[in-house]
């Protein structure tokens, strides 16, 4: 039983149990008068057990900010990030992504996001002090199969986007080995690879990124227009369900989304965009995003020996800590990079 | 006064002994002590001693105060400044201290921004005419990034130990260091509504230990609440006793409660437009209301709701050292301060 847990006093535990009680959940959801009523219990006596219940609820006590600052509360770590890679683009990102909360990337088609995505799997390899969380990545695929030629290549070229690591360090490191990769077609799949598989994964410590490309692709296929409380419904279980592990696990959360062009400018509620598109799946999704970054291909070439790519700019749109910012970047043979004094 | 004694706030139970004994308005209890009652009801001893405070005060109604001195007592409560001076001039002063406060906006537009610039805000020293309290802050959607407290709080102290002057201020700067901003600033996550309601029913405990705190805030009231999406009696319930239970704790304790809500799609005919998320009814919980929206390029506060102030609406920005009055129109791109907007 678990009112034997809280040590009340037995006369109140046998009233909880006369009253089929279950659980703290349902203790702490009712207000202290309907528990008066419904276990016939004094007002002090109720107040011990709603203060009791909550107590067991909680998971911890409140902690200061510096407590957080200087590592005495557990399970976070001060300024952790996962760093992209790329000095120019972690210098925007203040380091890189936040490891709780869900980031977003969205983009049209072709903008680079999935590049991003993948070289964000090899980063967290790394080390910390290479910017990374020692850890493999979970990468699922929603849209199309899994770019694994791309991967393959990316993984050769290590030692050309990352000169600022030891070589030797590069080579121990058996990238493609820690990248686990997931297709799901629709919606179910998606949820047991998030509820069964991905908990796992995290448990063990074998993954410490979830990356998901694309959201929109399935929410965008499975509903009808007029089915969109469902959809909504189904939005903001998947949007829980990745907080959660976020949380619980402390791990950064990549969302690739698509976009939508922007039909009417003068209904910009959501804020000056630089472009005429905005983030897929509308404000009920974007309620749910920690950081929200866009990235867009803009008119030109860039060259850089051999290389030719077109330019691209990747734009915080907003974040509790970054400034709404923007870097030019290509996308090379080695990654994602961003490009240096373009103005 | 003929007050019946159902009306009381006791357990069922006893009430029901009380009226079986003979007991109905308060005024038969009058000349009994407590040994006396718990025998001619059958009730405890403990029981009868709780029956007769509640017939005593009414059933903990309070004492009364009159208009004169709750007008006193509000002008010598002070407000916590936002660091926008048109805001702090639409609101008088700042957010007020002993009311709930409710921030809406949509994604970006600066309610955490808000929130957190308050939680380093309120705990400006009263030289420098601020409340010098602490703060706790229930955080539900994993904003509060201590990257940006740090930020905001090394600003406030630059702000200040450039404004301080005569030697009181002086000695206060002393104690004002970004590390003791950080250790006044109580932080919990919260990560569903379960959590969320335990924590409010724990902190009348807290706020008794830590009679510093002014300020307690909310982000975001509305996430945990989605969860419940298929329960909306429940989730309208819940909320009620949240909102009631939120300003119980402002009055009680006398401390500004700030929350954050979300904005959703309202459809009229043809129409869409953007409302604060929750419901119509969640709207009478807070005091004050501010809604935070865009208008071109430009970010705007307005008060929504406030039984106090007029319908205003103020300029701000949100720069690297927090939230701020929005730049002069003439040089909207101020090369000093890098801001958000661009």
């Amino acid at each position: 039983m678990i009112w034997d847990q809280l040590q009340l006093n037995p006369t109140i535990t046998a009233a909880l149990q006369r009253a089929q009680l279950k659980s703290f959940k349902e203790v702490v959801c009712v207000s202290g008068l309907d528990l008066q009523r419904l276990t016939g219990l004094s007002q002090a006596e109720v107040q011990e057990v709603l203060a009791a219940a909550a107590a067991a609820c909680r998971s911890h006590s409140p902690v200061t900010a510096l407590q957080l600052q200087r590592g005495e509360h557990h399970g976070y770590e001060f300024g952790l990030r996962l760093g992209v890679g790329c000095p120019v683009l972690d210098q925007l990102l203040r380091g890189g992504l936040p490891v709780g909360g869900v980031t977003e990337l969205s983009g049209e088609s072709g903008a680079g996001k999935t590049q991003l995505g993948l070289q964000l799997s090899l980063s967290v390899q790394y080390p910390q002090e290479h910017g990374g969380l020692n850890s493999g990545a979970l990468y699922i695929c929603t849209e199309d199969p899994f770019p694994i030629k791309r991967l393959q290549q990316l993984i050769l070229e290590q030692p050309v986007l990352r000169s600022d690591v030891p070589p030797s360090l590069i080579s121990g490191i058996r990238f493609s080995d820690q990248v686990y990769i997931e297709h799901t077609a629709d919606l179910e799949s998606l949820q047991v690879c998030l509820s069964c598989r991905a908990p796992l994964l995290l448990a063990q410590g074998l993954v410490r990124i979830i990356v998901i490309d694309s959201v929109a692709a399935l929410f965008r296929c499975e509903f009808q227009a007029d089915d969109w409380l469902e959809r909504n419904k189904q939005l903001l279980a998947f949007s829980s369900s990745l907080r959660h592990l976020s949380h619980e696990f402390n791990t950064p959360v990549l969302c690739i989304n698509q976009v939508t062009d922007v039909f009417n400018q003068s209904a910009d509620s959501l804020g000056p965009s630089s472009s005429s598109v905005c983030p897929a799946l509308g404000l009920a999704w974007a309620n749910q995003v920690t950081v929200r970054l866009m990235m867009r291909r803009l008119q030109g070439m860039i060259s850089r020996g051999a290389q030719t790519s077109a330019l691209r700019r990747l734009e915080v749109v907003f974040a509790p800590h970054l400034a709404h910012d923007g870097r030019d970047v290509g996308v090379w043979r080695e990654g994602v990079c961003g490009v240096l004094d373009a103005e | 006064m003929r007050r019946p004694l159902s009306s009381l706030n006791l357990g069922t139970n006893v009430k029901v002994k009380l009226g079986r004994a003979g007991f109905q308005f308060t005024s038969d209890l009058q000349h009994l002590n407590p040994e006396q009652l718990s025998q001619e009801a059958g009730v405890s001893q403990q029981e009868a001693l709780q029956v007769l405070q509640a017939a005593d005060t009414g059933g903990g109604g309070g004492t009364f105060l009159s208009a004169l001195e709750l007008l006193q007592k509000e002008e010598g409560s002070r407000s916590i400044v936002t660091f926008c001076s048109q805001l702090d001039h639409a609101l008088g002063g700042g957010l007020p201290v002993g009311k709930t406060t409710e921030i809406c906006g949509v994604p970006g537009i600066g309610k955490t921004q808000l929130c957190l610039q308050l939680a380093v805000d309120v705990q400006l020293p009263q030289c420098f005419g601020g409340v010098e309290g602490q703060v706790i802050f229930l955080d539900t959607e994993g904003s509060f990034l201590l990257q940006r407290v740090v930020d905001m709080s090394a600003a406030a102290v630059r702000h200040c130990s450039m404004l301080a002057e005569d030697e009181e201020q002086q000695v206060a700067m002393t104690t004002f260091t970004v590390e003791n901003i950080l250790s006044n600033i109580f932080l919990v996550h919260c990560r569903d509504y379960v959590e969320l309601l335990a924590e409010l029913h724990l902190l009348p405990a807290f706020l008794q230990e830590r009679t510093k705190i002014r300020l307690l805030i909310i982000d975001s009231v509305t996430l945990p609440f989605l969860q419940l999406f298929d329960d909306l009696s429940q989730r309208t319930r819940l909320l009620q006793g949240l909102g009631q239970k939120l300003i119980a704790i402002a009055t009680n304790h006398n401390i500004a409660v700030v929350i954050t809500n979300h904005m959703t799609t309202r459809l009229r005919g043809a129409h869409s437009h953007l409302v604060p998320a929750l419901g119509d009814i969640w709207g009478h919980a807070p005091t004050t209301r501010l809604l935070l929206e865009w208008e071109g390029s430009q970010r705007l506060a307005s008060i929504l709701k406030s039984p106090g102030h007029m319908e205003t609406t103020a300029q701000y920005q949100i720069t690297c050292e927090g939230f701020r009055d929005a730049a002069q129109s003439e040089q909207p791109q101020s090369k000093r301060s890098r801001t958000f907007t661009d």
